[in-house]
């Protein structure tokens, strides 16, 4: 390896770009801050002097080491493992990196220097393991180490193999001289290599899939600093709080504004009309209409709680519109269970010939299943800060899809994207509530009318509740033939929901693909309640249908549930399915005998295989139950096993998996939204209960010898929210004798004697 | 007109409304935002502070209450993070989000000064707490073992 200083920086540039990692070493005069991240982690302008490389990493005097990461972080992890990247290849030492968010300013005057990586999908914040965001950050480290040697060995004059980086520092290993990162990389950053280096092979690694880093903020989040979206302070600020119309697309009629223009700190009220999402040149990466705006007043003030206790005050008047048609949950349910009895207007998918397949069947199953609207319910409500000036905005949000945010400023304002700074916050839960940006869109058009001064609009966890993007409700109409041996021959399903439901996880998942007969249909039914992601859309309420319909085909045959799916998907061409399962059957202590009024049940289910084996993450769950003989339920234990190919951090994992079952658990026990006269009905935690410590599980078990190895690593979030439910509803049955078809299963009478 | 309360050791003035929940006079009027919004009906536990040693839900605890005792918020837990539950937190990777760890902390800090050796079910009923992402069998295993006395911190 020969090392060149002749050539400036912008050849340096255009020649690491070519190399395939978009290389860029700055540095500047920031402190080190040590292990954590910062308090607030948006993009800040460079620091005086600073020179900038590159825009994926820069290494300051001082050794810090700023990785620039896209996705946001909603407590998965996205800028540990961004970091964990980085220190496989560098040489620093993990307490000098420090993750900041890459401008979507700067993506789009610079030639989408982030989102080229992963497109659409770059600022989202799923997914921040995929095999393109790990081969940036480790192509990009490497060859920024490289250069660091190159300049030390040119410094010294000696040959570059003889100096080694690691912890921050170059060594030059025959005379043990030594000098860190800070001090030679204004060299390195003029250093041209021949050609860049590989990264190294997983059988190298000594940090990834080794070291189990704990999040990088976590240092922030227990003395209170860290800065969610409700957290932001700008000089100047005001405060809104705001109320969209009751019923989803309704109108606003007249607000009295003087009725409370008197009260205390009250600056303005105001009222938002839906914008017509005007076709532009914007290119979002998800379709503006997806966050088209609701009517809405909100009431600014001086301070939150002057701005609420005023909106509680102010007579608004509302069309409800067409939504007010849908009277009761009653008539909505029935609207969907009437639509999945006659042929549905989409045909999903179509193979075999099903006719011929149930007359030869041996036995026949049907059953009818449903799930509710269902909200996220993030911790942190709704909220945001925007200044809007005549020819630039800034937004300070918790958002969850930072690059639709971005271009959802701009459409809402009319101002040059150039000139549209979107300023990602810490986030307090999400869960897909974040992604379309209806809460940016809201911020933005309320701080549009009071131009100048940042507002900040929060909703009230009512507010907040009462106007999601709601998981959509869904019934399923099932018929399967069993052949001789008792497996499924044969499948007709039909399905509807309300618009944006999604028959992901029934059509894509391994059952449909492993029975040689099957016909799927949808049908939508036009509610106008408005949906969006919730921690694997369409998935979380399939596999509850699909898993609890397997136990129905197992007991109607008298074969053990988890040896039925063991031969069932046995067929299947992904053997990760069969190694979790038997992984869980080993762990979980399956067929041991158990006292009545006791059960184990099994599920296993994928997201996000889309079709495909060995793709996505495989989870089985195993839970076992008791139900009193009064129908007290209480789950005794969890056990998990679970195959995402391969794994980086099993920590972050670990928790993923069991936060991804206690959500799951959640949906499945106590969540379902109620619609009356087209309002949603519960507005907080005291009628959408939340599991807390005394009624969640104390003990889940996460087992990892479920990893096939295949070579990727996946989402692990969505998965096991999937599989939870249908788990434990399979348990209920063993132990109460009660098939559960719908959530939640609160409302059952679980009782027996 | 100004109201006197005392936070973290410290005697602040307060210009707002005495009906105002101590919640948004920390937040907004003192700008001490480590405690958190989540509910507004003392149903999630995020805004929880201490009165007094004792755990309060402060998003129903009007200002006028709040004069004459002695406030303690995340902020105040410790000077440097140093309470042996913050030093868990750290260690054990409890938080995921993190939004409601500092009302579930100071539900926790509370819990271990009325009960040293609290029992499952101790911790069942006094931390009640609202986590979304489901980081309880992490803080369950936290409070027990700050209760064990043992804040040694692990080398990786």
């Amino acid at each position: 390896m020969s090392a060149d200083t002749s050539l400036d920086r912008r050849q340096f540039v255009c020649s690491t770009l070519a190399a395939g990692g978009a290389l860029v070493i700055g540095f500047g005069d920031r402190p080190a801050l040590g292990a954590e991240a910062q308090t607030i982690i948006w993009d800040k302008p460079n620091p005086t002097g600073a020179i900038e490389f590159t825009p994926w990493i820069s290494i300051a005097p001082d050794d810090t080491v700023v990785v620039r990461v896209t996705a946001p972080d909603i407590g998965q992890g996205t800028l540990t493992q961004a970091a964990a990247f980085v220190m496989e290849e560098l040489g620093t030492s993990w307490d000098k990196i420090r993750p900041e968010y890459g401008s979507t300013n700067r993506d789009y005057k610079e030639g989408k220097v982030y989102s080229t990586v992963g497109g659409g999908q770059s600022y989202f914040s799923g997914r921040s393991t995929g095999p393109d965001r790990m081969k940036t950050y480790m192509q990009v480290a490497a060859s920024a180490r490289e250069r660091l040697k190159a300049a030390a060995a040119e410094h010294w004059g000696v040959k570059v193999a003889d100096v080694e980086a690691q912890d921050s520092k170059l060594t030059h290993k025959p005379t043990g001289r030594s000098l860190r990162f800070g001090e030679v990389v204004a060299r390195a950053s003029k250093v041209k290599l021949e050609t860049e280096p590989t990264p190294k092979d997983r059988s190298q690694w000594t940090f990834l899939g080794k070291k189990n880093p704990g999040k990088v903020q976590i240092p922030d989040i227990v003395n209170g600093s860290l800065v969610y979206g409700i957290d932001v302070r700008q000089p100047n600020m005001v405060y809104a709080a705001l109320r969209q119309s009751p019923v989803q697309g309704g109108k606003l009629v007249s607000y009295d504004a003087d009725a409370v223009k008197h009260m205390p700190g009250v600056l303005a009220v105001i009222a938002i009309k839906p914008n017509e999402n005007k076709p532009s040149d914007l290119k979002p990466p998800i379709p503006l209409g997806v966050n088209t705006a609701q009517h809405a007043v909100a009431v600014i003030a001086e301070h939150y709680w002057q701005a609420r206790t005023a909106l509680d005050a102010l007579p608004v008047q509302w069309d409800d519109g067409p939504g007010a048609r849908w009277k009761t949950t009653e008539q909505m349910n029935d609207a969907v269970l009437q639509a999945v009895d006659k042929p549905g207007e989409k045909i999903e998918k179509s193979v075999g010939d099903i006719d011929t397949g149930f007359k030869a069947a041996q036995k026949i199953i049907e059953a009818t299943y449903h799930t509710p609207f269902c909200e996220q319910a993030p911790l942190e409500p709704l909220n945001g800060t925007a200044l809007v000036t005549k020819d630039r905005v800034d937004v300070w949000h918790p958002t969850q899809h930072t690059l639709l945010a971005f271009y959802t400023a701009a459409d809402q304002t009319g101002i040059a994207p150039e000139n549209v700074y979107i300023h990602q916050t810490y986030v307090g839960g999400r869960f897909g509530r974040g992604v379309f940006c209806d809460d940016v869109r809201m911020v933005v058009a309320v701080a549009q009318q009071f131009p100048g001064r940042p507002v900040h609009t929060i909703w009230s966890r009512e507010e907040s509740t009462r106007q999601g993007r709601y998981r959509s409700m869904l019934a399923g109409k099932f018929k399967i033939g069993l052949g001789a041996d008792g497996m499924p021959t044969t499948l007709l399903a039909r399905e509807s929901g309300g618009p944006g439901f999604s028959v992901s996880g029934l059509v894509d998942t391994a059952f449909p693909q492993v029975i040689p007969n099957v016909h799927i249909e949808s049908q939508v039914v036009p509610f106008h309640i408005l949906t969006g992601p919730y921690r694997g859309p369409g998935y979380n309420s399939n596999a509850f249908m699909i898993e609890s319909l397997i136990d129905e085909c197992a007991l109607a045959t008298g074969i053990d549930p988890m040896d039925y799916r063991l031969k069932l998907y046995g067929k299947w061409g992904d053997p990760g399915w069969v190694k979790c399962l038997k992984e869980v059957r080993e762990k979980s202590g399956w067929g041991q005998p158990l006292p009545k009024g006791q059960g184990r049940g099994v599920a296993i289910a994928n997201w996000a295989m889309r079709g495909n084996a060995n793709a996505g993450t495989t989870v089985a769950t195993v839970a076992k139950v008791e139900v009193s003989e009064d129908g007290k339920l209480k789950i005794l234990q969890v056990d998990i096993a679970f195959d995402t190919g391969r794994i980086f951090n099993a920590e972050a994992v670990t928790v993923e998996l069991q936060g991804g079952t206690l959500f799951g658990l959640n949906m499945s026990m106590n969540e379902g939204l109620h619609i009356k006269d087209g309002q949603v009905v519960e507005g907080n935690f005291d009628t959408y209960p939340m599991l807390r410590m005394a009624n969640a599980p104390r003990v889940i078990n996460v087992h990892f010898g479920g990893l096939s190895d295949f070579p990727r690593y996946v989402e692990i979030g969505e998965p096991p929210a999937g599989t939870i439910g249908p788990a434990v509803a399979n348990a209920i049955f063993q132990a109460s004798g009660k098939r559960l078809r719908s959530t939640p299963f609160r409302l059952h009478d679980l009782s027996w004697a | 007109m100004a109201i006197s309360i005392d936070v973290n050791g410290k005697a602040l003035e307060v210009d707002a409304d005495p009906a105002t929940p101590l919640l948004w006079v920390l937040r907004d009027h003192l700008g001490m935002t480590g405690t958190k919004f989540g509910c507004g009906i003392a149903q999630c536990g995020a805004c929880t502070v201490h009165v007094d040693g004792h755990p309060m839900r402060s998003c129903q605890y009007p200002l006028s209450a709040a004069a004459g005792h002695k406030i303690t918020t995340i902020e105040g837990l410790s000077a440097d993070s140093s309470h042996p539950l913050q030093q868990l937190w750290i260690e054990m990777n409890v938080p995921q989000c993190g939004y409601c760890q500092a009302g579930m902390l100071m539900a926790a800090a509370a819990l271990l000064k009325q009960i040293p050796k609290p029992t499952d079910e101790d911790i069942d009923q006094y931390v009640s707490n609202i986590c979304r992402c489901g980081t309880y069998p992490k803080v369950r295993a936290a409070i027990h073992k700050a209760a064990e006395g043992n804040t040694s911190r692990s080398t990786t």
